[in-house]
C-alpha cells in the first residue's frame, strides 16, 4: 500500500505538467529553411523585427496544423471592400500550405476603411467555421482599436491554432475543454471524495427521522393551503445585435470558398 | 447482602452470561439456565438508597473496588462475576435490557475486519494487533416516547415562467399554509452514562428492539454495567433536540409542490409521555497506536464499529492525488471525445 502512494502522486503531477505546459509548444517547429513568408505587411503596421517574429510564429503554428496563417495589411488606396481584398489576394498569391490554392486562414487588415477580414480557405474553412472566426475577430478587435498590431497578430495566430485543434462543430470556448478547468474539477473532486472518506472514518449516523417515528399514531390533523394573490415580473429579451461586423464567407472570383468574418476596429 | 453472584449449582463455579445461547452457563461445566425461568434474586431484597458503601465479593472476600456508576463488574482478585444490586433497584432498576449477542471472540474478529476495511487509517493500525482492552459494557438508556403537537405557519410560491412576445415572464402565486401535526416517537434512545460520549453512542444507533427482554441481572453476568448518571428529565432536552431535525423534515415532507416554502411560525409543543430505562450492549475497544489511545465502540448486537481511527497523511495524499488524476483523465477522456483534443 505504501509504495502506491508516491506512485499516484507522480502520475498526477506528470499528467499536470502535460496539461498546463503542452497547449503552448507546437510538436515539432519548422525549421528555418521551410520558412516562408506568411506576413504581407503592405501598410507598414510592423518593424522588420516584429514582422520575422510573427513570420516565425505563423510558420511553426502553420506546420502544426498543415494551414498557412496569412496576414495581409493595406491601405486599401482603391477603396476596395475588404472581403473583395481578401479574396483577390489570396487568388493572387495561390496562397496554401499544402498546395497552390491550399489549406489557409488570411486576417486582412484595411487600414483605409479601418475594417478587418479574417476567411478560412479548405482545411482551415471547414475547421474556422464563421462563428469561431467571429470569436478570434472579437478576441483581437480591442488590440487592434488600440494599435496594438503586434500583439493582435500573435493572438490571431494562436487562436486560430488552438481553435483547429478542435473537431467542426464543437466550441471551441467550451468550459470543458479548458485545462485550467479540467484541474480544478479534478482537484475538488479529489478533496470532495477525501473529505467524504475523512468524515466517514469514524461511522455514521444510519438512523433517519422514520426510525423512531411512531407511524400509527402520526399524522397531519389539520392542512390549510390558501392562495393570497400572484405577482409577475417580466424582463425584455436581449436581442443579439452585432455591433461592426458579422459573420460570412463566400466564394473568391478564382472559385475558392471560404468561411469568413468580418468587422470594424 | 447488596453483592449477587451466580454460583453453578452443580459444580460450584461462577456462572455468567453467554451471548451465543442467550443463557447463563457454567464455563466449567456447561451447564445452562434460562435466565427468564430462574428467579431473579433481585425481586426479594429491599434496600434504602445508598446504604451501602461497600461491597465485598462473595467468592474470596475482598473488597469489590468500583467506580460509583458501576453496577455489574468482575472481582478484581479473584475474577468472579458480581452484580451490585442495589444500584439496580428502586429508581435505578431497568425496565428492560439487549443482552449480548456477540461474545468477546467475535467481537475482537468484527473489530479486526473493520479496521482493515479502513481506507484511510495507517497500515500498521489496520493489523489490529494492538488491542488493549475489549470490555462489554451494559450502557445505561432512556428510551424515551415523545408526544408532538405541532403546528406551523408559512408562506409558499409556486413559480412558472414563460416567453412572450419579446418579454420573459415570471409568474409568482403565493400562498398561505398552515399545517397541524401530531408526530409521536417511541423507543428514542438516548444515553444516561456521563462517560460515553454522546456522538459515538448516537452513531452505534439503530439497537435491534425485538432483542428487548424483561430486565434480569443474570444477564449482567460477567460484564460490566453502569447505572444512569442523568434522569430521564434531565436528559430531556437532549431528547427534543435529537427530535427536532426529524420534525423539520417531517414537516417539509407535508409541504410539498411548492418552489419555495419559508416558515414563519413553527410550534411544537414536545410531552414527555415515559421513558423506559434500558441497558443496552456495547464492546468498548481501547486500542494503542503510535503511543495515542483510541476508544471504539461496537453495538453489541449488530456489530456496527464505531469511533475515530488514525488517519494516514500518506494515504490521504494518494487518494487524493489518484482520484484527482482518474476524474483529470476522465474529463481529458470526454473533452477529446467530444472533439476538443486531448491536450
Amino acid at each position: 500500500m505504501r509504495k502506491r502512494t508516491p506512485l499516484a502522486v507522480m502520475a498526477t503531477l506528470i499528467l499536470l505538467m502535460i496539461t498546463l505546459v503542452a497547449p503552448s509548444i507546437p510538436m515539432s517547429s519548422a525549421s528555418a529553411a521551410e520558412s516562408k513568408n506568411l506576413i504581407y505587411d503592405e501598410a507598414n503596421l510592423l518593424s522588420e523585427q516584429e514582422k520575422s517574429e510573427l513570420n516565425l510564429l505563423a510558420n511553426q503554428y502553420g506546420a502544426e496544423r498543415q494551414t498557412d496563417f496569412v496576414i495581409y495589411t493595406t491601405n486599401n488606396v482603391e477603396n476596395q471592400d475588404v472581403m473583395l481584398l481578401t479574396e483577390d489576394f489570396y487568388d493572387e498569391q495561390g496562397l496554401g500550405y499544402d498546395k497552390k490554392f491550399g489549406n489557409a486562414v488570411i486576417l486582412t487588415m484595411d487600414m483605409n476603411n479601418r475594417e478587418v477580414y479574417l476567411a478560412g480557405f479548405y482545411k482551415a474553412k471547414e475547421y474556422l467555421s464563421d462563428q469561431r472566426l467571429d470569436a478570434i475577430r472579437t478576441r483581437i478587435t480591442s488590440e487592434l482599436s488600440s494599435g496594438d498590431y503586434k500583439l493582435a497578430f500573435e493572438k490571431y495566430i494562436e487562436l486560430s491554432y488552438k481553435y483547429m485543434g478542435y473537431e467542426p462543430g464543437v466550441n471551441p470556448n467550451n468550459i470543458l475543454f479548458n485545462g485550467w478547468f479540467q484541474l480544478g474539477v479534478s482537484v475538488a473532486l479529489g478533496g470532495i471524495v477525501v473529505g467524504m472518506m475523512t468524515y466517514r472514518s469514524g461511522g455514521r449516523v444510519t438512523v433517519n427521522r422514520a426510525t423512531y417515528e411512531d407511524s400509527s399514531n402520526s399524522s397531519v390533523i389539520d392542512r390549510q393551503d390558501r392562495y393570497i394573490r400572484t405577482t409577475v415580473t417580466k424582463r425584455k429579451i436581449e436581442k443579439n445585435n452585432n455591433n461592426g461586423g458579422g459573420g460570412g464567407g463566400g466564394t473568391s472570383r478564382g472559385g475558392h470558398s471560404h468561411s469568413g468574418s468580418r468587422g470594424s476596429f | 447482602m447488596p453483592v449477587i453472584e451466580y454460583k453453578c449449582p452443580n459444580c460450584g463455579s461462577g456462572m455468567i452470561f453467554d451471548s451465543v445461547s442467550g443463557a447463563l452457563s457454567c464455563p466449567s461445566c456447561g451447564r445452562q439456565d434460562n435466565i427468564e425461568q430462574i428467579p431473579d434474586p433481585l425481586k426479594r431484597q429491599v434496600f434504602t438508597e445508598n446504604e451501602v458503601k461497600e461491597y465485598h465479593c462473595n467468592s474470596c472476600g475482598a473488597d469489590i473496588v468500583t467506580e460509583p456508576e458501576t453496577s455489574a463488574t468482575t472481582c478484581s482478585f479473584c475474577g468472579a462475576a458480581v452484580v451490585l444490586s442495589d444500584r439496580l433497584t428502586g429508581n435505578l432498576a431497568p425496565a428492560m435490557v439487549i443482552p449480548f449477542s456477540i461474545n468477546k471472540d467475535q467481537a475482537k474478529q468484527a473489530f479486526k475486519k473493520w479496521c482493515k476495511n479502513g481506507l484511510l487509517t495507517p497500515s500498521g493500525f489496520m493489523s489490529a494487533d494492538r488491542i488493549q482492552s475489549i470490555t462489554g459494557m451494559y450502557v445505561p438508556f432512556w428510551l424515551y416516547e415523545l408526544h408532538n403537537k405541532i403546528e406551523v405557519h408559512g408562506r409558499g410560491t409556486k413559480v412558472r415562467s414563460y416567453t412572450q412576445g419579446d418579454y420573459h415572464y415570471t409568474e409568482t402565486q403565493h400562498f398561505d399554509i398552515y399545517r397541524r401535526i401530531r408526530l409521536n416517537y417511541v423507543n428514542l434512545p438516548i444515553d444516561a452514562s456521563e462517560k460515553m460520549k454522546d456522538e459515538l453512542m448516537d452513531k452505534l444507533e439503530p439497537f435491534p428492539y425485538n432483542q428487548l427482554k424483561l430486565f434480569k441481572t443474570p444477564y449482567l453476568a460477567g460484564y460490566i454495567a453502569e447505572k444512569y448518571s442523568y434522569t430521564d428529565e434531565e436528559l430531556f432536552p437532549r431528547a427534543k433536540d435529537k427530535t427536532r431535525s426529524y420534525i423539520d423534515s417531517y414537516i417539509a415532507s407535508t409541504v410539498s409542490g411548492y418552489s419555495s416554502v419559508s416558515y414563519t411560525d413553527k410550534q411544537i409543543d414536545t410531552t414527555l409521555k415515559h421513558a423506559d430505562y434500558v441497558l443496552l450492549p456495547v464492546w468498548m475497544v481501547n486500542y494503542d497506536y503510535n503511543r495515542a489511545q483510541y476508544t471504539f465502540a461496537m453495538n453489541g448486537q449488530t456489530g456496527k464499529v464505531v469511533g475515530k481511527p488514525p488517519i494516514s497523511k500518506a494515504k490521504v495524499t494518494g487518494w487524493f492525488a489518484g482520484v484527482s488524476a482518474v476524474s483529470l483523465l476522465s474529463l481529458k477522456l470526454v473533452s477529446w471525445m467530444m472533439g476538443g483534443g486531448f491536450l
